[in-house]
């Protein structure tokens, strides 16, 4: 019933333009792996070709393993109705990505929240370094190698719960009487 | 001149008393406990007969409720508004969340207890407490002001280097007014 035929038609349209690898994932939603330096050109040819005027999201992904960042811009096109996703992958060491708010105005949140979260440097970008975060002074939060329940620990107090962690329900049930129905009690801890 | 329950000065019992039932609430609305604030006080639950009510300013209200998590960020502002509150002031910390962070315990830009930071009268456990938690901790709120042992204000005053020290651990760049106590 569905051949996809318009998904392929965008899926070989950015392929023969740009020579990059890409696969339809399924019903109105299209990827596209690119390198770093052709991604402000796909968008473009997004963008003024085929239609794709909106930019939905841009996000990033920590993979630390392969010491890369993976950079997803989700483009979106009212009249074809298809999300088309844009990945594309970056050293960790040194992270930098084109700035594409010249494409799109709203682009330049995101790229001040992944420089805040990530450390991503945009060359070119224009606001303020500190974006959501006041005051901080440790490398970037959302980095993995960034350990938040070691910091939770040295910097907020932790409440001192009860050591022998047991379950109180049956003393609690002596005390007030209750009676347990027994369906209940296969729920118990132990 | 003493209550024989109680022992404190009838004038105080009687201050006290009046204190109890016109309870004006700064619902601070942090985190998702403040969808409660809204089912406590309308026609089912109808906090108002208790006294309790809402406040529009600090400092025109008597409890502070914090109701959820706290980020760092919003730490600043409740401090500020706990700081303008006038006296008695009490403070009703508000779900799982305020007491030991909640299921935001290793959260790098949220606080775990709220009481390092500023005094707390009355916690309500609960993720998220329903309204007739919520009025039965205002109900122990209302219990402890009669009984004259609600007074964190002063506790506060006494206390401000200890919390000050907390506060200022974690809001690194204090630029806030001080207060003239």
């Amino acid at each position: 019933m569905n051949d996809l035929k318009i998904e392929n038609n965008l899926l070989n349209a950015v392929v023969a333009a740009f020579k990059v690898e890409g696969k339809v994932i399924r019903e109105r939603r299209v990827e596209v792996f690119a390198d770093k330096n052709m991604v402000s050109g796909i968008l473009l040819f997004a963008k003024k070709q085929l239609g794709y005027i909106h930019l939905a999201h841009m996000t990033c992904v920590d993979w630390i393993e392969q010491g890369e960042f993976q950079l997803i811009y989700t483009i979106y096109s009212p009249v074809e109705k298809i999300t088309l996703f844009v990945n594309t992958r970056i050293d960790r060491d040194h992270p930098e990505m084109e700035n594409i708010d010249t494409i799109w105005d709203q682009a330049n949140t995101y790229e001040r929240e992944m420089r805040e979260m990530f450390g991503i440097e945009f060359p070119g970008l224009v606001g303020e370094h500190e974006f959501i975060l006041e005051d901080w002074d440790q490398i970037p939060p959302m980095r993995k190698e960034f350990d938040t329940h070691k910091y939770a620990a040295e910097t907020f107090y932790s409440r001192p719960g009860r050591e022998d962690a047991k379950d109180v329900r049956e003393v609690i049930n002596e005390r007030s009487g209750a009676k347990v129905p027994d369906f209940a009690k296969k729920y118990s801890r132990e | 001149m003493e209550n024989d329950k109680n022992s404190q000065k009838i004038v105080d019992y009687i201050q006290n008393f009046a204190r109890k039932h016109s309870l004006f609430v700064m619902a601070y609305g942090t985190g998702c406990g403040a969808i409660e604030v809204p089912a406590t006080m309308t026609s089912r639950y109808d906090a108002e007969r208790f006294g309790i009510r809402g406040a529009a300013t600090p400092r025109q209200a008597d409890v502070l409720l914090i109701t959820g998590y706290l980020s760092t960020k919003t730490l600043k502002r409740v401090i500020r508004v706990y700081e303008q509150m006038q006296e008695p002031k009490y403070v009703i910390g508000f779900g799982s969340c305020t007491i030991n962070g909640g299921m935001y315990f290793d959260s790098y830009n949220t606080i775990n207890g709220l009481d390092q930071y500023i005094p707390v009268d009355v916690y309500i456990n609960g993720c998220m407490p329903r309204p007739e938690a919520v009025i039965s901790g205002f109900v122990k709120l209302q219990e402890l002001i009669l009984a004259g042992k609600a007074n964190n204000g002063e506790k506060y005053r006494e206390n401000l280097e200890h919390y000050r020290t907390n506060q200022k651990k974690i809001i690194k760049n204090w630029k806030m007014p001080d207060y003239n106590w």
